[in-house]
C-alpha cells in the first residue's frame, strides 16, 4: 500500500474582499489525499467548499478573492506559486474539475466536440482530426451518441450536458478530479448514471477524488474519505467508518439526525437550529457553538484547534480535551 | 448572531435616494456646473448684448480679425464679435434641446403609456407607426418636416421633437408594461380604483424613471441635431447666431480664419458634454442594480 | 433558413411603402411645387394653375401618391427639376460613393471601439475603463461635421497631407470615413463594453480556464465570440445610421453622394428629386439593416438552429 502522496493542502485561509466587507471564505483547513483515494467534501451551501476546490486549481476570482495563506502540493509542486503557464499545464491535465451547474459552465458558441477537443489540443500533441476523434470516442464513454459531437449545448438535455461537463475534465485522464456536486442540477435516475461513470473511470485510470457535495448518501457510497466543512473549517475529518460510525462533532450528529430516517420511522425532522453564521463577521471561538447543544463558555471564548482523536480521524472541538466527552450518536456494529 | 444589517432609513424616498446618488457621482456635477453656466451665460447675454448692435451690424472695417483682447474670438466676415455671438446664440441650443424634448416626451410618453396600457388594437397601431418612424434615417426625416414648415426656430422644434418620439414610446411602453403586472396594480384595482386613477397615482410614477433618463439623453442629441440642420441651412435663418449656421459660415474662411469654425463647435460641444454628464449620471443613479 | 429571410424580407416591404407614403405627404406639405420650380416666374399664375389641372397637380394627395407609386413600380422615379435628369439614375450614380463611405466609416468605427471596449471591460473600473468612458462621451458630445471641419484645417490646409474635399483618388476617403467612424465609435465603445462584461461573469470561461485554456485565448476567442453578437446587431444599426446621416459628412467634405445629393434637391426645391432620395435612402438603410440581421442569425447558433431544423 505505498500509494503516493498526491494532494497536500496545508492551512489554507482564503477571503473574499467586498466593499460591504471581507467574507471568511476558507479559515485555515488541511486536507491530504492519496492516489486512487477519494474524499467526500461535506457541507451546507457557502461552507467554503467551492472555494477550496478552485483553490487547488489556483482558479479563486481574483479581484475579490485573496489566498491568505497556505500551500497546495499536487505532486510535489505548490500550486499557489506556480507560474501561469505551469498552471495552465496542470488545469485540465494533472488536476480536473467537474462543475456543478451544466447549464452554465458550456460556452453557447461552440459544438460540444469542439469543447472536449479542445482540452486535448491543449494537452496533447496531437492533430486537429485526432483530438476530434477522441473528443468523440469521450462522448460515447459518457453514454452521448456520437452524432451529437456537432451539436450545441443548448440542443442538449440538462443531463447530457453534465456528462459533457465530465467528459471535458476527464478527457486528459487526470490524475486528480474535483466534482462540485457533479449530481445536484440532475434527475435522481441520471444521478445514479453519473456517479457510475465516475467510478468506472476512476478505477480504469487510478484517478484520485474530492467530491464536493451536501449529500451524505452519496458520501457513502462513492468515497474513502470525509471531510465536513461548516463556515470555512473542517471540523471532523477521517475514513467513511470514522466519521459514519464513529462521529464525533456535533455538527456531522447534527447532519446525520436531520436526515429522515426511514427504519426508525421517526414522525419529526430534527433540523439543526440557528442558522449559519454572518461569514463577513464569525465569531472568534468555535464558529458552530451557537448551535452546539454541547457548547460551554470556554468553547465560545477559544480558538478551535484540530485534534487527532487516531491515525485517521480528526475533530475539531475543543471539548474533545476532555477524556471522556463524546457525542450522543454512536452506531453499533 | 446575525451580522451588520443597514436598517433603511424610513424618511429617505426614492428621489431622495436618486439626487444622493446623483450628487456622488463627479463627473456628472462637473456637468451640472457647466450647464448651469451656460443656462446663466444664455440668460445673462440676452439682456445684456443688444441685438442690434452687438450680434448682427456690420462693422465691414473690423472683419476678418483672429482673437484678441478687444474681441475675445475674433470677428466674422462682417465685423462681428464672435464671443458675443456665441453667448447671444446659446439660447438657441438650449431652447431647442428642452422645447423639443419636451414635446417628444410628453407626446411619446402618452403614446407608449397608452398602448402599453390599453394593448389591444390601439397599441398595434400606435407601435406600427412608430415602427414606421424609426427607419427614416433622423437627419432626413427632420430635414423633410423643417422642409415642409419653412426656416424657422419653431419649425427645427417640431423637426427636432418628432425624431424621438418613436424611441420614447418605446420606453413608455415597456415601462408600463412592466408595471401594469406588477401586484399593487391588482391590490388596487382590487379596491375599486378606477382606470384613470390607477395610470395617474401608480402606472405614471413607476414608469417615469427609464422616460427620465431617455429625456436627459435626448436632450443631448437634440442640441445636436438642431445644429446639423442649421448647419445645412434648414433651421434659424441668418443673421441669427446660432452655433450650426456659425459653423456654416465659417467654411467659407476655413483656411484664413479658423477661430469662425473653431469657437462655434467648441461651444456645441461643451453643453452637449455637459448634458451627456448629467444624462449619464441619472442614468447610473436610478440604475436598480446599482442599489446596495 | 430561407424562411426566415423571406419574412425579413417580406416584413420590410410594408413598412417601406408607408415610409414612402409618410415621406410623400410631409414633402407635399411645403409650399411651391414642380411647377412653380419649372416655370418660375416664366408663366403667369393663371398660366400655372392651367398646367395644374392639366397635368394632374390639383388631385388629390392619395391619388397623386398611387401615381407615382405607380411609376415607381414601373422604375420611374421622376425627373430631377434641376438636373434635367431621372432620379433613379442620379441617384444610383451617387449611390456606390456613399456606400463607400458607410462601409469604411463603419470599418473605422469598430476598430477603434473593439479594442477601447475590451480593454476597458478587461480592467473595469481602473484608468484605462474610465479613460475610454470618457473618450465615448467626447465622441458623442462633438458634432461630426465640425470634427470633419477641424480634421480639414488640420490635415488638409495645414499638414496638406490629404485632400480637403471631393473623390479624387484612394486618399480622399480618409478624412471623411475617419469622421463618421468617430462619430459612430462613440457608442459603440459603450455597446462593446458591456457586452464583454456581461460575458466576462459567465461560468462557461471558468471552464475553460480550468481546461487550461491560457488567458489570451480564454478572452479572444471564448470570450469576444459570445460578446460579439450583440456588437455586430449594434454595428448594423450604425451602418444603417450612416447611410441616412451621410448627408451631413457629405456636405462638409463636398462628397459625391447620395446625402449630398439630397441636400442639393432640397436647395434647389427640386421636390422630385428630394422625394426619391428620401425614399430610396430610407429603403436602403433598412434593407442593410435587415441584411446585418441577418448575419448575425448566422452568427448566433442558438438562433440559426431555431431556424434551420
Amino acid at each position: 500500500m505505498d500509494e503516493k502522496l498526491l494532494l497536500d493542502l496545508k492551512d489554507l485561509v482564503v477571503h473574499y474582499v467586498t466593499d460591504s466587507g471581507t467574507v471568511y471564505a476558507v479559515n485555515g483547513i488541511s486536507l491530504k489525499l492519496n492516489q486512487r483515494h477519494s474524499v467526500g467534501l461535506v457541507g451546507e451551501t457557502g461552507a467554503g467548499k467551492t472555494t477550496t476546490a478552485l483553490a487547488i486549481l489556483n482558479l479563486v476570482p481574483e479581484p475579490a478573492g485573496v489566498i491568505k495563506n497556505g500551500t497546495i502540493h499536487v505532486d510535489g509542486n505548490n500550486v499557489l506559486t506556480m507560474s501561469e503557464g505551469e498552471l495552465q499545464k496542470i488545469r485540465g491535465k494533472d488536476v480536473s474539475m467537474i462543475f456543478q451547474d451544466p447549464m452554465t459552465a458550456l460556452n453557447p458558441v461552440f459544438t460540444v466536440g469542439e469543447q472536449i477537443a479542445e482540452s486535448i489540443r491543449i494537452h496533447e500533441k496531437v492533430s486537429d482530426k485526432e483530438a476530434m476523434r477522441r473528443a468523440v470516442e469521450m462522448l460515447e464513454i459518457v453514454g452521448i451518441s456520437a452524432s451529437r459531437a456537432n451539436d450545441y449545448p443548448h440542443q442538449l438535455s440538462g443531463g447530457m450536458k453534465q456528462r459533457v461537463v465530465i467528459a471535458i475534465a476527464l478527457a486528459c485522464h487526470a490524475k486528480l478530479l474535483i466534482a462540485d456536486e457533479p449530481t445536484t442540477a440532475l434527475d435522481v435516475t441520471i444521478q445514479a448514471q453519473v456517479l457510475e461513470l465516475i467510478r468506472s473511470y476512476r478505477e480504469k485510470y487510478d484517478t484520485a477524488m474530492i467530491l464536493i457535495t451536501h449529500d451524505l448518501g452519496i458520501v457513502a457510497e462513492t468515497c474513502d474519505e470525509v471531510a465536513v466543512m461548516y463556515a470555512g473549517n473542517i471540523v471532523e475529518y477521517g475514513t467513511l467508518e470514522d466519521v459514519f460510525n464513529r462521529t464525533k462533532h456535533p455538527y456531522t450528529e447534527g447532519l446525520f439526525n436531520s436526515l429522515p430516517n426511514i427504519i426508525e420511522r421517526r414522525s419529526k425532522l430534527t433540523p439543526i437550529p440557528g442558522m449559519v453564521p454572518d461569514p463577513t463577521s464569525l465569531p472568534e471561538g468555535c464558529i458552530f457553538a451557537d448551535r452546539c447543544s454541547y457548547a460551554t463558555d470556554a468553547c465560545r471564548r477559544t480558538a478551535q484547534e484540530d485534534k487527532w482523536l487516531s491515525d485517521t480521524h480528526m475533530v475539531r472541538c475543543s471539548r474533545y480535551q476532555e477524556p471522556n466527552f463524546n457525542v450522543k450518536r454512536k452506531i453499533e456494529r | 448572531m446575525a451580522g451588520k444589517m443597514k436598517l433603511k432609513n424610513k424618511d429617505s424616498s426614492f428621489w431622495g435616494e436618486v439626487a444622493k446618488e446623483f450628487k456622488k457621482n463627479k463627473g456628472a456635477m462637473i456637468g451640472l456646473v457647466v450647464f448651469s453656466l451656460v443656462i446663466i451665460a444664455a440668460i445673462l447675454a440676452l439682456f445684456v448684448l443688444d441685438y442690434k448692435t452687438q450680434i448682427t451690424k456690420l462693422k465691414l472695417a473690423e472683419a476678418l480679425q483672429p482673437a484678441s483682447w478687444k474681441h475675445l474670438f475674433g470677428t466674422d466676415q462682417f465685423g462681428r464679435d464672435i464671443f458675443y455671438r456665441i453667448l447671444y446664440g446659446a439660447h438657441y441650443s438650449l431652447l431647442i434641446g428642452v422645447c423639443a424634448v419636451t414635446i417628444s416626451t410628453v407626446v411619446g410618453s402618452v403614446l407608449g403609456i397608452l398602448a402599453g396600457y390599453l394593448g389591444g388594437i390601439i397599441e398595434n397601431i400606435i407601435m406600427r407607426i412608430m415602427d414606421i418612424l424609426s427607419p427614416i434615417p433622423t437627419v432626413l426625416l427632420a430635414i423633410t418636416i423643417a422642409a415642409a414648415f419653412g426656416q424657422s426656430l419653431t419649425s427645427l422644434m417640431i423637426a427636432v421633437g418628432v425624431i424621438s418620439v418613436p424611441s420614447f414610446a418605446r420606453v413608455a411602453r415597456a415601462a408600463v408594461m412592466t408595471v401594469r403586472d406588477q401586484e399593487y396594480i391588482e391590490a388596487a384595482k382590487s379596491q375599486g380604483a378606477s382606470e384613470l386613477q390607477i395610470i395617474v397615482s401608480h402606472v405614471i410614477p413607476n414608469s417615469l424613471p427609464p422616460i427620465m433618463v431617455q429625456a436627459t439623453m435626448r436632450v443631448a442629441s437634440a442640441i445636436i441635431s438642431a445644429s446639423a440642420l442649421s448647419f445645412l441651412g434648414l433651421g434659424v435663418p441668418a443673421p441669427n447666431p446660432e452655433w450650426g449656421g456659425m459653423l456654416s459660415e465659417g467654411r467659407n474662411f476655413i483656411s484664413t480664419n479658423t477661430n469662425m469654425t473653431f469657437f462655434p463647435g467648441i461651444a456645441i460641444m461643451i453643453t452637449v458634454l455637459s448634458v451627456n454628464l448629467i444624462g449619464d449620471g441619472v442614468r447610473d443613479a436610478m440604475d436598480p442594480r446599482l442599489k446596495r | 433558413m430561407y424562411r426566415y429571410i423571406i419574412r425579413r424580407i417580406l416584413l420590410l416591404i410594408p413598412i417601406i411603402i408607408a415610409v414612402s407614403f409618410v415621406v410623400y405627404f410631409i414633402v407635399d406639405l411645403a409650399p411651391g411645387d414642380e411647377i412653380d420650380a419649372i416655370y418660375g416666374n416664366e408663366l403667369s399664375a393663371e398660366r400655372k394653375d392651367e398646367l395644374r389641372e392639366e397635368l394632374g397637380y390639383n388631385d388629390p394627395l392619395v391619388v397623386r401618391y398611387a401615381r407615382y407609386m405607380g411609376n415607381v413600380l414601373k422604375g420611374d422615379m421622376g425627373t430631377s427639376t434641376f438636373f434635367h435628369k431621372p432620379v433613379m439614375e442620379l441617384y444610383f450614380n451617387r449611390f456606390p460613393a456613399t456606400l463607400q463611405l458607410a462601409f469604411w466609416g463603419i470599418l473605422v468605427a469598430l476598430l477603434i471601439a473593439i479594442p477601447l471596449g475590451i480593454t476597458a471591460a478587461i480592467h473595469q473600473n481602473t484608468l484605462i475603463d474610465t479613460s475610454s468612458t470618457v473618450l465615448g462621451l467626447w465622441g458623442m458630445s462633438m458634432p461630426s461635421f465640425w470634427f470633419g471641419l477641424m480634421l480639414i484645417i488640420l490635415f488638409a490646409l495645414k499638414i496638406g497631407w490629404l485632400p480637403p474635399f471631393g473623390n479624387e483618388g484612394w486618399s480622399s476617403i480618409i478624412l471623411p470615413a475617419l469622421t463618421v467612424g468617430v462619430e459612430q465609435a462613440a457608442l459603440l465603445i459603450r455597446t462593446t463594453r458591456s457586452s464583454m462584461l456581461e460575458v466576462i461573469r459567465q461560468d462557461y470561461l471558468r471552464t475553460a480556464r480550468a481546461k487550461g485554456v491560457n488567458e489570451r485565448r480564454v478572452i479572444y476567442h471564448h470570450a469576444l465570440r459570445n460578446a460579439l453578437i450583440p456588437i455586430i446587431t449594434a454595428a448594423g444599426i450604425h451602418l444603417g445610421v450612416a447611410l441616412g446621416g451621410s448627408i451631413v459628412v457629405e456636405s462638409v467634405f463636398a462628397w459625391p453622394g447620395v446625402g449630398k445629393l439630397t441636400i442639393d434637391a432640397f436647395y434647389f426645391r427640386d421636390t422630385t428629386l428630394v422625394v426619391g432620395c428620401l425614399i430610396l435612402t430610407t429603403a436602403f438603410s433598412s434593407v442593410l439593416m435587415m441584411v446585418v440581421d441577418i448575419i448575425y442569425a448566422f452568427v448566433d447558433p442558438r438562433i440559426k438552429a431555431r431556424y434551420t431544423r
